[in-house]
């Protein structure tokens, strides 16, 4: 059974993959799978079947493009460019698809507390998530990245196809939109 | 001199990404800056307000739909190194031959795996021992002490109780459809929304990743019970979202009801069933509002769309006291059942359901 503690993945594992080792597609699977199911579902509002669906294309596309990665690059970097790609490419599919989107479900979330005890920390949750939907899909994918993945400049650039410049101003305008929309929030609690 | 604002470079000062010449020149900037220090503060902010977003668990289910995605289209197996390119064409040659040839030889499609648990369950009126076959427009029916087990496919399974009569109405990798005439059938499905269907006379339940109990009599009345993800259960251009732990009841003539959670009181079931399928709409309305808990949004918003126009306000009210209105949903847009607005307020109330 593999087993993967870092958060890259060694070039044994990759070379396992190449070959068919479906254990250690499964390795990679795991090791990947909540960061790019969370990105997915945050960026489709929380549409619990979209994130699937995403989630779903993103590791099939892996398995059969797995043989493209040279290995120049990290393979986390190869991987979220796969998930920006997408994302953006079903997003823009479900545009033309208003019924269908319309329809959109989400998982049920609650925690085992009470409503009342978890109220206010549910409420800011929902601020958040509201405010990270309503960005638009350019600073939304690039905010979601940095924070679940961490990734360099460097890094999301190769992910999101642009320049570290193009990145820097992504992030800073989209967190300032988050902190614009934000501020009722801010002002309550004082 | 005044040098240039700084605001879009201002995350990658805060993450320490800027170059060192770069980085110096912002500080300098921001030395003499109120403008792009109040926008440092509120990035640095946008970027702390963060971490409420919770990581969440991809559901198991989706490493089973890629397995079985695998199974049904062995192109995506990974290619070997510096071969992928003649495997490919290979595949694709041996793939259209085979489909050819599966055309002529099964005109029907594939057939699924029929297991017998109890008693002597019937494919097409031939009593089955063990485990058998069934294909499109094929029946499985099963009498009082009679039970089997049909796998559908490579997305899930479906269990067949006692006095149950049912159809495979299509059996293809895109379309997985079953028509229950009358009885119960359990679904567990492992794969993506919208592959699995079960059509009744009053009905069709649309598999959105989930597990669920449904059961019809001839006439089309009957009930679907969802334990495990999201059903949505449609008829004639309407259509009730029913999550793990409710259930919704369907009518002949009249369709799907409104969904409500099993431990709701009985007294806002029995409101309901009156709002849904009998007269006196106005007197269930009351007691349904009256009766409902934060949980219950799941039946007020769904509400929201079914009651009179004049009744519409004291739903969104009731909602409203409930569970705060997010931002993005007017009162004005929800009493227009605006689609958007009231997607995004079911989105935002899905977190309590």
């Amino acid at each position: 059974m593999v087993s993967l503690s870092d958060r890259e993945v060694s070039a044994e594992i990759i070379k396992s993959c190449r070959s068919g080792d479906r254990e250690a597609l499964r390795a990679l699977y795991d090791l990947y799978k909540d960061r790019v199911y969370s990105i997915s579902l945050y960026f489709f509002h929380c549409d619990q079947a979209a994130a699937s669906d995403v989630t779903q294309q993103v590791f099939l596309k892996l398995m059969t493009r797995i043989g493209q990665f040279r290995g120049d690059a990290e393979f986390s970097t190869w991987l979220y460019r796969l998930v920006v790609n997408t994302c953006m490419d079903t997003a823009r599919r479900r545009k033309s698809y208003v019924e269908i989107s319309d329809r959109l479900v989400m998982e049920v979330f609650a925690g085992p507390g009470s409503p009342e005890e978890d109220y206010s920390r549910a409420q800011m949750a929902s601020s958040v998530r509201a405010a990270v939907s309503a960005l638009p899909p350019k600073f939304r994918i690039a905010v979601l990245l940095r924070y679940f993945e961490d990734l360099s400049y460097v890094q999301m650039a190769k992910a999101l196809h642009c320049s570290m410049g193009t990145v820097a101003s992504r992030l800073s305008r989209g967190h300032k939109i988050l902190a614009e929309r934000l501020r009722d929030w801010v002002g309550t609690k004082g | 001199m005044f040098t240039r604002h700084v605001s879009r470079r201002l995350a990658a000062f805060i993450d320490g990404e800027l170059p060192p010449p770069k980085a110096r020149q912002a500080e300098v900037h921001l030395g003499r800056c109120a403008l792009c220090q109040a926008d440092r503060e509120q990035i640095r902010f946008g970027m702390e307000i963060l971490e409420h977003l919770p990581s969440v668990g991809a559901p198991e289910a989706i490493w089973a739909s890629i397995e079985a995605a695998c199974r049904e289209s062995p192109s995506r197996k990974p290619p070997a190194a510096h071969r992928w390119r003649l495997a490919f064409a290979a595949t694709l040659v041996l793939t259209l031959v085979g489909a050819a040839y599966w055309r002529v030889a099964h005109p029907f499609g594939v057939r699924w795996e029929v297991v017998r648990l109890a008693g002597s369950p019937a494919v097409d009126a031939k009593h089955i021992r063990g485990v058998g076959r069934i294909g499109a427009g094929e029946w499985i029916e099963t009498d009082s002490v009679s039970r089997a087990s049909v796998k559908v496919g490579q997305i899930g399974s479906v269990e067949i109780a006692p006095n149950t009569r049912v159809r495979v109405v299509t059996a293809r990798a895109g379309e997985h459809r079953l028509a229950l005439e009358r009885g119960e059938i359990r679904a567990r499905i492992y794969a993506p929304p919208r592959l699995f269907f079960v059509d009744i006379r009053s009905g069709t339940a649309v598999d959105l990743g989930c597990e669920y109990v449904l059961n019809t009599d001839e006439d089309g009345s009957g009930l679907l019970r969802v334990t495990k993800g999201w059903v949505s259960f449609q008829w004639k251009g309407r259509e009730s979202l029913v999550p793990a732990g409710a259930s919704c009841q369907t009518r002949a003539l009249l369709g799907p009801g409104i969904p409500y959670f099993d431990d709701a009181s009985e007294t806002l079931k029995q409101a309901l069933e009156h709002f849904s399928f009998e007269e006196g709409q106005s007197d269930a309305l009351s007691i349904i509002l009256g009766e409902s808990r934060v949980r219950d949004t799941l039946t007020l918003w769904h509400l929201l769309s079914r009651a009179e126009v004049t009744d519409r306000e004291r739903v969104y009210d009731r909602i409203a006291v409930l569970a705060p209105v997010p931002a993005g949903v007017s009162r004005e847009q929800a009493l227009k059942l605006d689609p958007e607005t009231l997607r995004l307020w079911k989105e935002e109330l899905a977190w309590t359901w």
